[in-house]
């Protein structure tokens, strides 16, 4: 109960300190200005072609309001461990009655509580946008944003895992940077390659291909965006199991991404 | 209320602190000294759990220190050798936080007594940011006492700070120790080591060299005992049946000062007063000249002399 006690008190005060922050707003309204854009593009060619061609127009902007979103949240839990280390006050913290995994959970709620915040703001944002647009604010959105609270959950957890190794913010930013660039990378490679037939390629390359499949499925598992991905999916897909799947498999990679991220900080301890 | 049974580091083959065996008892004002490197922080660092030991171990309050053991540290309070703040925090707001994670009851009214204790009462909502160094480490003091721990343990707790302040932070010291709160202070200002404390423990690279009281460890630091005394007539005439007397190892005298060295084995002064006033002096004033914390403390550390018993201190 005194555990709750603590995760609540440290809650309340990174909460309220980052919701006035104005780096939050920041985020949120440059999510909106891009899916606004897209928005934007997309009205022109129905206005073009006079044709509606997807039962789901506004799962896209959302998903890149999503993505804008979820970096700045997995910048902001990634570096709020190695900013407490740098900085000293966990060691204060530490003095008394707080743990580890009171520290790490109670940054994991805050960090949940803002992203809750800014998918009501989207919430709000796409229901404004289906009102001025005739674009139908469907239960398939409604699905996508009840699945947005727990791919959040997962950015948040790879967030805080990444700082829990880090001493300085420095180096968690570098460190996600580095991350997030080579997940991306590997993508981007991937992708290259299964563009190219298979007759056109030469054995090795094959077997970079093939080699490069088993990485690609391994980060698809690892990186907290293709949770994204694969969560908007399940909805296009109307699949409630996969849906369901998908919830479930972002719960088990938070869970497993915040053990690791107490235990490490166990070992590391509170130095920078 | 704290006791350390064969405590060592080691960073990469190093041993900071090496087999140390450190008691502290209920009540105690405990100093524990030594230079620059010696493992203080090292020391205090394993005692409040936030960093493992190679070997050895902690009991803090009757109980052995385990990862994660917060009912243990709810009892203690802590001021480190540097402050570190949110500085977007008011002294109240912080105040606040802390109250709020140690749960404590009426925590309006302590932080009032608090700050008034420690002369923060009129900054009390200004930003942390902008506190002197000496005001973050009397707000430190503040954060340290708000839950009304049984220890306190201090880490250089008057470094930053000018001299009416530590006289401000020594007095709320002595009146904690007063109310039966054990204290625990590392300290590089010995003056104020030697003021405060009942006990003290030298360590030097890790190692204990030293753990009594004050007078004890300069007892027997020291084989001679040094007498200044002022006479009521010239005492020029007492050089040669001075050098006569079997306690006395050596003398010094100019006009109707005499400063006398003594045999240690036991106290000679009422032998010397006698003696004096058989060879008609009257004695106007008397004192021992003593060894301060300060020579015992180089002595020892320089010289790394170990004043403890075998088996003692260091396994």
């Amino acid at each position: 109960m005194r555990t709750f006690r603590v995760m609540k008190t440290l809650f309340k005060r990174d909460f309220l300190y980052s919701l006035y922050s104005l780096g939050y707003y920041v985020a949120i309204f440059a999510s909106f200005f891009v899916s606004s854009f897209i928005l934007k593009n997309f009205l022109d060619s129905i206005g073009e072609e006079d044709i509606l061609v997807s039962a789901y127009p506004l799962n896209y902007p959302l998903y890149i309001t999503l993505v804008i979103i979820s970096l700045y949240l997995v910048i902001l839990s990634g570096v709020s461990i190695s900013r407490e280390r740098e900085q000293g006050t966990l060691e204060v913290l530490f003095y008394g009655p707080v743990t580890p995994g009171s520290f790490l959970w109670g940054k994991y709620l805050k960090d949940l509580c803002l992203g809750m915040v800014a998918l009501g703001f989207t919430t709000l944002y796409f229901y404004l946008v289906s009102v001025l647009t005739n674009i139908g604010f469907t239960m398939g959105l409604v699905k996508a944003l009840i699945m947005s609270i727990f791919l959040i959950s997962c950015v948040v957890s790879f967030g805080l895992f990444i700082s829990s190794l880090t001493g300085r913010i420095r180096s968690s930013v570098l460190a996600l940077v580095a991350i997030l660039g080579a997940f991306l990378a590997i993508q981007f490679a991937y992708n290259a390659l299964l563009g190219f037939e298979k007759e056109s390629l030469s054995v090795p390359m094959l077997y970079v291909r093939q080699a490069m499949s088993y990485v690609f499925r391994g980060i698809s598992w690892i990186s907290p965006f293709a949770y994204l991905s694969r969560g908007l999916d399940s909805v296009v897909l109307e699949n409630p199991l996969l849906y369901l799947a998908n919830i479930g498999y972002a719960l088990l990679y938070s869970f497993i991404f915040m053990f690791l991220s107490v235990y490490v900080m166990s070992k590391k301890g509170v130095k920078a | 209320m704290i006791q350390t049974v064969n405590l060592t580091k080691e960073f990469n083959g190093f041993k900071a602190v090496d087999n140390l065996n450190l008691r502290v008892e209920k009540g105690d004002i405990y100093g524990f000294l030594g230079p620059n490197g010696a493992g203080k922080t090292t020391t205090i660092m394993m005692i409040l759990g936030l960093i493992p030991p190679t070997s050895g171990k902690v009991f803090l309050l009757g109980e052995e220190l385990r990862p994660n053991n917060v009912e243990v540290k709810r009892r203690i309070g802590v001021v480190s050798e540097n402050q570190y703040f949110y500085k977007e925090m008011t002294a109240e707001e912080y105040l606040t936080f802390f109250g709020e994670l140690y749960e404590v009851p009426n925590v309006r009214k302590r932080i009032d007594e608090l700050l008034e204790a420690v002369g923060l009462r009129n900054d009390r909502n200004k930003k942390l940011g902008a506190y002197s160094k000496g005001m973050q480490q009397k707000l430190a003091f503040a954060r340290a006492l708000l839950h009304d721990p049984e220890l306190l343990i201090l880490d250089e707790p008057v470094a930053n700070l000018d001299p009416t302040s530590i006289k401000q932070i020594r007095d709320l010291i002595e009146e904690e120790n007063r109310r039966g709160r054990t204290v625990f202070v590392s300290s590089h200002l010995l003056s104020e080591v030697e003021r405060l404390c009942k006990k003290v423990a030298i360590i030097n690279r890790g190692k204990l060299l030293a753990e009594d009281t004050m007078d004890n460890i300069k007892r027997r630091l020291t084989d001679t005992i040094h007498m200044e005394i002022e006479l009521s007539a010239d005492a020029e005439s007492l050089s040669s049946s001075l050098s006569e007397l079997s306690f006395v190892k050596g003398f010094t005298v100019e006009g109707n000062r005499l400063e006398v060295h003594l045999k240690t084995e036991r106290d000679y002064r009422l032998d010397l007063s006698r003696f004096l006033y058989e060879k008609g002096f009257l004695i106007l004033t008397m004192k021992t000249k003593e060894m301060s914390l300060e020579e015992a403390f180089i002595t020892i550390t320089q010289q790394n002399i170990s004043l403890l018993a075998r088996g003692e201190g260091n396994a």
